[in-house]
């Protein structure tokens, strides 16, 4: 049994790692506004070449602080393991992760969890609140608020599940770039973190509501605007009971197959 | 339970003896570890590899090639180590000393052959040896880059579930030993390669492990930090009775150091005895030195075994005369430089 110390220590000392890159948070920030003023202004257009105020059943309103929650999400579910696993396999690094007395699957993830911390209070708390303020009100306060909480931190583990599914594809391609594209475009458009998925042509949205993007974005942000429950998307319950069922999912082929390449560095040196 | 196989049988002896009244038959069983840290035997490593082909043409073919060599890294090396003992692992580039620790943490598996560490079969149950090894590899760094080395402690402590009286008493030892006061707040981006290389063998330390594995630990080290890290580890190895396998290139770390030397080239184990012995592994060698007449100095390199120091000195007399005579012993450094040619050349 792994004992908490271990995993809340790690979490601990990534919060004081963050820290001491102060100046990255607010480049990020800077991102951010340059990115939702391109967002705004395309959707502007987009809904004025529509000629109505619904569209999709969303309005231009509710459409921006859907993206603009979205984008501070982005900020806070971006980890890098991919990117990580291949450059630390590349240099050898790897190995003192291998011995380090936690299983490499639970080590990582937890030493990216005070990351996450950070982000969370430093960009998507600030964001939310300003999204609370100019829109007066549109986001209901209750126990959605609990519940988004809730399902933030699942969508957070099926995101790291998804990177660590991908991850050991690198160590058979031996080239990461590519992976990690095709990786990062398809998370992205497929869990409705760049177009809300009402968006999406009937046919498509069928196909991604079987998939597991979805529970990245889409029920987190459902759950917040209070949109759970109501429509097509189903209870709260059900949208974080099919969170759990993603979990459950991809850390079973996750560990699967990284028991399987982590082979390729034991057997062959990496 | 694991399968009893010949290296279990090593580790473990199960002793009967019968009651002390003599009368009745009652009998105990005691199960007596031995002092065995780690068990070795035939262990082969057979890495495959690619035959790739030069230029264009060459590369466009290696990408459907199935045309794999197979290089045996190490090979049939049986090696056993007491507690508390320091070895050092010797061996030219490319002997197969990296692959061997390798396969001790756990992080290779090994082709064929038996390896126990602490009892445990280290690729098997690589996370749970890891809890009773430490681990530095020269180049490579355990230690968290942008946090200060006391927060790197801190959570090295709590991955390994250390008691705080322990890790107490370990950072009290650690001052007692090197001066860690000008390290122990900085960040560990900012420190000199000599500083983070002391701060990493610390870290190795820290959970008070059975058996510590250091990878060329002095590789790129001035003289003073060579040996204040020498002396660390003395220190460490007498007070903790850690157990240590030292990879090294350089004579003053195994002169200082070991007790033990083990050497392989080509992956075999070609030398494996006391440092003291070594001197007498091409027969005793020494070297004399002396002053002729007319004031040059002459070299001999002398093997006791089968010429007499006298004799030669005697000879040298009746020819030149002898002003001044110097008999020098053979270097650790001197005598590994030959192993290794001689091995080259045979």
């Amino acid at each position: 049994m792994t004992n908490i110390r271990k995993l809340t220590a790690l979490t601990r000392a990534g919060i004081i790692e963050a820290l001491q890159f102060r100046l990255g948070t607010i480049v990020t920030l800077l991102g951010n506004l340059i990115y939702l003023a391109l967002v705004y202004y395309l959707w502007k257009a987009i809904y004025a070449s529509s000629g109505m105020d619904v569209v999709n059943g969303m309005t231009f309103y509710d459409t921006m602080i859907y993206l603009v929650l979205a984008t501070a999400m982005f900020n806070l579910l971006e980890v890098f393991v991919i990117w990580d696993m291949s450059r630390s396999i590349q240099s050898g690094e790897i190995i003192m992760h291998l011995l380090k007395p936690m299983r490499y699957r639970l080590y990582t993830f937890w030493s990216y969890s005070g990351s996450h911390v950070i982000s969370f209070f430093l960009t998507f708390l600030p964001t939310f609140v300003l999204v609370f303020i100019i829109t007066k009100g549109a986001i209901p306060l209750g126990m959605n608020l609990v519940y988004f909480v809730l399902s933030l931190i699942l969508a957070l583990m099926i995101n790291y599940n998804v990177e660590m599914l991908v991850a050991p594809i690198c160590l058979y391609t031996e080239s990461t770039w590519g992976v990690n594209i095709v990786k990062e475009t398809i998370v992205l458009l497929l869990s409705g973190a760049t177009i809300p998925l009402s968006f999406f042509p009937e046919g498509i949205r069928k196909v991604v509501e079987y998939l597991p993007f979805r529970a990245i974005y889409d029920i987190p942000l459902s759950i917040l605007l209070g949109k759970a429950g109501k429509s097509s998307i189903g209870s709260v319950g059900g949208c974080l009971c099919i969170q759990i069922f993603w979990i459950v999912l991809l850390s079973i082929f996750g560990n699967l197959f990284w028991n399987r390449a982590v082979k390729k560095i034991t057997v062959n040196g990496g | 339970m694991y399968n009893c196989s010949l290296a279990y049988n090593i580790l473990i002896n199960i002793k009967t003896s019968k009651c002390f009244c003599g009368k009745c038959d009652s009998v105990t069983r005691r199960i007596i570890m031995t002092d065995k840290a780690i068990v070795m035997k035939n262990v082969s490593k057979e890495f495959k590899v690619l035959n790739r082909h030069e230029g264009l043409k060459g590369s466009l073919r290696d990408l459907f090639s199935r045309d794999y060599k197979s290089i045996m890294a190490v090979n049939n090396v049986s090696l056993t180590v007491d507690k508390g003992e320091i070895v050092g692992y010797l061996g030219p580039n490319g002997a197969g000393k990296s692959t061997t620790i390798k396969m001790m943490t756990g992080v290779l598996e090994p082709s064929s052959g038996e390896i126990l560490v602490n009892g445990l079969v280290p690729y098997r149950e690589r996370t749970k040896n890891s809890e009773s090894i430490g681990v530095v590899f020269g180049q490579r760094s355990q230690l968290w880059w942008a946090l200060p080395l006391i927060e790197s402690f801190k959570l090295l402590r709590d991955i390994y579930l250390i008691p705080q009286k322990d890790y107490d008493d370990m950072l009290d030892l650690y001052r007692s030993l090197v001066d860690i006061e000008p390290i122990i707040n900085k960040p560990v981006r900012q420190m000199s390669l000599g500083q983070r290389t002391l701060s990493d063998i610390l870290a190795a330390f820290l959970h008070n492990p059975g058996i510590v594995f250091l990878d060329e630990p002095t590789i790129g080290l001035d003289v003073s930090m060579k040996s204040r890290i020498r002396d660390l580890i003395k220190g460490l190895n007498e007070v903790k009775g850690t157990t240590v396998i030292l990879t090294t290139h350089d004579m003053g770390d195994v002169d200082a150091l070991c007790r033990r030397i083990v050497i392989i080239d080509d992956g075999q184990k070609i030398y494996d005895n006391d440092i003291d012995h070594l001197k007498t592994y091409f027969g005793s060698y020494r070297t004399l030195k002396m002053r002729l007449s007319d004031d040059t100095w002459i070299e001999k390199e002398i093997d006791e075994s089968r010429t007499d120091v006298m004799q030669e000195i005697l000879s040298a007399q009746k020819e030149k005369g002898v002003r001044d005579i110097r008999l020098e012993e053979i270097s650790t450094e001197e005598v590994i430089r030959k192993i290794y040619e001689g091995e080259k050349s045979a």
